[in-house]
């Protein structure tokens, strides 16, 4: 075998080789880590509040961001597979920044006034005609106080 | 006079007991793609589902960046590939009870129900049809169904090079629970 041919291969392997490792890596990239990521801070009033006056700045601004949210706390529930759902206060009847949490450590009682940190996913306009108002959604939540 | 004002109370309690619209902003939906390669799970318990007992109206709404799979890159290829969230960010139910008195909402039990209604998705609207179950438990209400959707029907084109790893058509399941009263 040429000294030149044996080159070519030991390219060809190792290109093969760097390319199986970038794709594996790439297939099993984690999902980001919300708890410790830099977050945007803001209040459950003001985030609900700028969805309400102007959608699409809040979606360039909010949506698949992490953001740190202040807010009372005005109801715990649990969804269909037993995760938390913290429900925020808005100036908005009914209307609230719904925190499905990824914390499960965390003990949050209606009443008080907590930092919840989660991926904005965006504001569920509700149904106008029954007189439903959306949520502004935030998912995989940890508490940071 | 005073019959008139009882009459008026009577009606207006009746009329309020009667249009009883039941609502969730937490339901969930889950898609499940079966196929040679691999199987893809992803959860969104985001939903937001308004239910009529009078009317039979069910509806749902879900925006599709809150679906959650395994792996982060299905996430990625979910949203900006195949949804296209950017563009269309939610899927819409709007549908009926068709066999609404078939359903004792005063009376604990499951009651077998036919759904049917326009399902919007990817920009693309097609009639849906789905058998589910109402299930009234000491005055609640929940409900579940399970369902197939064919991905060509709402033009959601799957790359040649990922064919083999995701099904043509994904079973979805919706399970909602309808705590919150109008």
């Amino acid at each position: 075998m040429g000294k030149k041919l044996k080159i070519v291969i030991a390219v060809i392997v190792g290109a093969a080789i760097i390319g199986g490792v970038a794709a594996w890596l790439m297939w099993n990239k984690p999902h980001q880590d919300v708890k410790d990521a830099t977050a945007i801070q803001t209040t459950a009033i003001d985030l609900y509040n700028s969805f309400l006056k102007d959608s699409a700045a809040a979606k360039t601004t909010y949506t698949n961001e992490v953001v740190e949210v202040s807010g009372e706390v005005t109801q715990v529930n649990h969804n269909q597979q037993n995760q938390s759902v913290v429900l925020l206060k808005t100036t908005t009847p009914d209307a609230a920044i719904n925190c499905t949490m990824e914390d499960t450590a965390a003990i949050i009682k209606p009443g008080e006034t907590i930092h919840i940190k989660g991926i904005c996913n965006g504001y569920n306009s509700g149904d106008a005609d029954m007189g439903i108002p959306g949520d502004v959604l935030l998912i995989r939540c940890y508490k940071t106080n | 006079m005073k019959k008139t004002i009882v009459l008026m109370v009577v009606i207006l309690a009746a009329t309020h007991s009667f249009a009883q619209k039941f609502y969730t902003k937490n339901g969930l939906i889950s898609f499940y793609s079966k196929s040679s390669m691999e199987d893809i799970t992803a959860d969104n318990n985001e939903v937001l589902s308004v239910i009529n007992t009078t009317t039979g109206d069910l509806q749902f709404s879900v925006l599709n960046t809150g679906f959650h799979f395994k792996k982060a890159l299905m996430e990625e290829h979910f949203n900006e590939n195949y949804m296209e969230s950017d563009k269309y960010p939610k899927a819409i139910f709007k549908g009926k009870i068709t066999n609404l008195s078939a359903v004792n909402f005063a009376k604990d039990g499951s009651y077998t129900v036919t759904v049917t209604g326009p399902l919007t998705m990817h920009g693309v609207t097609n009639t849906v049809t789905a058998d589910g179950t109402v299930t009234i438990k000491n005055g609640s209400i929940s409900a579940t169904s399970k369902f197939k959707i064919k991905l060509a029907d709402y033009e959601i084109s799957i790359p040649s090079v990922v064919k083999n790893n995701i099904a043509e058509i994904v079973d979805v399941t919706v399970s909602c629970n309808y705590p919150n009263k109008m």
